[in-house]
C-alpha cells in the first residue's frame, strides 16, 4: 500500500517552514500548481491566491521567515483518491515578535502523479488578526444582520 | 454505493434543502442531539455560536434566512472518507436589507452516525465575512478608529 501524497506533502512542508529545506517541497509541486489562503493580504503578504510552482515556493519561503511551527494536530481527516481535505490546530511562534499564534486551520489539496495541483485553506481569519495585534478588535454586535 | 458515495450526495441533499428554504428537509439529514460550531467571532456574530440539538440549529438557520432573502452555493471540492465528509463551498447570501449579496468561501466538516450528520465543523475566513456583513473595512479600527464613528 503506496502512502498518500498528503503525508509526504505534509513532512515536506513542516521540514520547508522549520528547517528552511525547500528541496523535498519543490519536488512535491505541480509547475501549474493553484495555490490559496484565504484572509487579509494586506495585513500578511504570504495570504491570498497563487498560480504557479515558484509563485507558490517563494510563499512558502515567506511563511518560513515569519513562523516556526511549534505543533500541530489533525482533528479531522479525509483522504479521496488523489484529494485531501483536513481540520488542523496549529500552534506557531511568530518569528518577528516571538509571539505564540494558535491556529485552527481547514486544509483542501488535490494531488496528480503525487505531486500538488490545488491547496485551498481557509482559516478563523478575524481570529488570528486579533492574535496578530495582541488585543481585540472592538466591534459592535450584529445582532441584526449577518 | 459505498458509504462515501452516500455520505457525499446526503451532503448534497442537506445543501440543496437549505438552499431552497426547506430548513425542515435540511434538519431531517441530521441527528437529535446535532451538534453545531462555527469557528468565528461569536462576539461580533453572536447568532454563530455553538449549537446542540435540533432546535438550537433550526433557531441558527431560521435567523440566517430572516436576514438572507437568497442562498446559494457551489461545491468545488468534496471529500469522503467513512463517516466524515469535509465540503469546500463558495456560498452567496443576498441581504434582505439592502439585496448586497455577501460572498465567501467555508470549509465544512460534517461527521454522520447512522446516516445523518451528527457533527458540523465550519471554518470561514472570518475577517472578511464580518466586512461584508458590516460593510465596512475592518482596517481603520485597528488603526483606533470607531466603527460607529463612520
Amino acid at each position: 500500500m503506496t502512502e498518500h501524497s498528503l503525508w509526504r506533502f505534509s513532512r515536506a512542508l513542516h521540514r520547508a517552514i522549520n528547517d528552511r529545506h525547500f528541496e523535498d517541497i519543490e519536488a512535491l509541486i505541480d509547475e501549474d500548481v493553484e495555490w490559496a489562503l484565504y484572509g487579509p493580504i494586506d495585513m500578511f503578504p504570504f495570504l491570498g491566491a497563487r498560480q504557479g510552482k515558484d509563485a507558490v515556493l517563494d510563499v512558502i519561503r515567506q511563511l518560513a521567515d515569519n513562523f516556526q511551527v511549534r505543533r500541530f494536530d489533525r482533528e479531522s481527516i479525509m483522504l479521496g483518491v488523489d484529494s485531501a481535505a483536513s481540520m488542523l490546530r496549529y500552534s506557531l511562534t511568530a518569528l518577528d515578535s516571538n509571539k505564540p499564534i494558535s491556529l485552527r486551520v481547514a486544509q483542501f489539496a488535490q494531488f496528480k502523479a503525487g505531486k500538488l495541483t490545488s491547496m485551498r485553506v481557509l482559516i478563523d481569519t478575524f481570529d488570528l488578526v486579533e492574535q496578530a495585534l495582541g488585543r481585540a478588535i472592538h466591534l459592535p454586535k450584529m445582532t441584526g444582520v449577518g | 454505493m459505498t458509504v462515501e458515495s452516500l455520505n457525499r450526495q446526503r451532503v448534497l441533499h442537506l445543501l440543496d434543502a437549505f438552499a431552497r428554504g426547506d430548513i425542515e428537509a435540511a434538519l431531517a439529514c441530521c441527528t437529535d442531539d446535532v451538534d453545531f460550531l462555527t469557528h468565528a467571532p461569536i462576539d461580533v456574530l453572536p447568532h454563530l455560536g455553538p449549537r446542540h440539538g435540533k432546535q438550537e440549529l433550526r433557531e441558527l438557520w431560521r435567523t440566517v434566512q430572516t436576514r438572507y432573502s437568497e442562498t446559494r452555493h457551489e461545491v468545488p471540492q468534496l471529500v469522503a472518507e467513512g463517516n466524515t465528509v469535509a465540503a469546500y463551498l463558495r456560498v452567496f447570501f443576498r441581504k434582505r436589507s439592502n439585496d448586497r449579496v455577501v460572498q465567501f468561501d467555508m470549509a465544512v466538516f460534517y461527521t454522520f452516525r447512522g446516516g445523518q450528520v451528527a457533527q458540523i465543523r465550519e471554518i470561514i475566513d472570518s475577517y472578511d465575512l464580518v466586512q461584508q456583513v458590516l460593510e465596512r473595512e475592518i482596517g481603520p479600527l485597528i488603526a483606533g478608529v470607531r466603527v460607529d464613528e463612520g
